[in-house]
């Protein structure tokens, strides 16, 4: 067989690699069966309280609706079906099904148990020390859909 | 939900977290964790392709990351390669205003992917002395009998 050469640029491709959430996944599962449940939100903390600063600034400032294009952004990306509901109080946000859980079960890969906290945690988390907060209202173990509530904390 | 395109800067905080918690050892277990449980597609494309498993696996995953890189493979003399020009997740990370890097964030590439393909017999090979730059250089050859 000759020689084969590619070459290509970042431009050629969009940034898309699913795999990831199966590698994130075994991180999670990792930190729980080594460290327990406490580790793997201690860690998320973390995670969240670091790479989502500007979007907690942005949720100071602009409210709600910073959440809301955030995550029409992400699930944009992902291709994901989903439905939100802003009013001055609060916003819903619907995801049918997770593409991240039907990926990894797509590959035959065990989803963490502990998985959901990549939801819970976080939100929580970006919403900590502003006027806000968050609660997974619904989560679906079967194919990590998930229904979340942001609002207005009450003074 | 966290999008596989905020994955890279979750993937350094984890390696910082365990670091932190227990030590680097602790990390270098993960890695090989990792590398046994998520690596097994790498592992059964070279062992039904040979060497041309590396191309057909690192075509997927690199053009998935959009990453700026020249890969070469050379079947007849059993020699793969890829020269990374712009590394998408450490050029991400060294992006972020706001994220450290892992310290040893690139020592994971090597860990990960040389414990798949030593025991196959091949010899891994990568050049991490240009991280700080996003570059890095990666061999993959059969060793012959």
């Amino acid at each position: 067989m000759a020689k084969k050469v590619i070459k290509r640029k970042a431009s050629d491709n969009p940034y898309h690699h699913p795999d990831f959430h199966t590698a994130l996944n075994y991180g999670i599962d990792y930190l729980y069966n080594s460290l327990g449940k406490e580790a793997v939100r201690e860690y998320l903390v973390q995670f969240a309280g670091a790479y989502y600063s500007p979007l907690k600034k942005a949720l100071r400032d602009k409210g709600l609706t910073a959440i809301k294009e955030h995550y029409e952004k992400i699930y944009e990306i992902e291709n994901a079906v989903f439905d939100m509901h802003l009013s001055d109080e609060e916003l819903i946000v619907h995801l049918s099904e997770s593409p991240a859980v039907m990926h990894m079960k797509a590959g035959g890969h065990q989803v963490s148990s502990v998985y959901n906290e990549t939801v819970a945690t976080v939100n929580r988390e970006i919403c900590k020390r502003t006027a806000y907060d968050c609660e997974l209202v619904d989560y679906n173990e079967e194919n990590g859909g998930y229904k979340l509530r942001f609002y207005k904390r009450k003074l | 939900m966290i999008s596989c395109t905020e994955f890279i800067p979750a993937y350094s905080e984890l390696f910082k977290f365990i670091e932190a918690k227990e030590d680097k050892k602790a990390v270098l277990g993960f890695w090989e964790y990792l590398s046994d449980a998520f690596l097994t597609n790498l592992k059964d494309l070279v062992v039904e392709q040979g060497i041309e498993g590396c191309w057909t696996y690192w075509s997927k995953t690199l053009s998935e990351e959009a990453a700026d890189f020249t890969m070469e493979l050379d079947d007849e003399k059993g020699e793969f390669s890829i020269d990374m020009h712009a590394c998408p997740s450490k050029g991400r990370l060294l992006e972020y205003n706001h994220i450290e890097p892992y310290r040893d964030y690139c020592e994971h590439c090597d860990l990960l992917y040389r414990r798949v393909l030593e025991p196959l017999g091949y010899k891994y090979e990568l050049d991490r002395s240009r991280t700080d730059f996003a570059t890095c250089r990666l061999t993959v050859s059969k060793i012959k009998p």
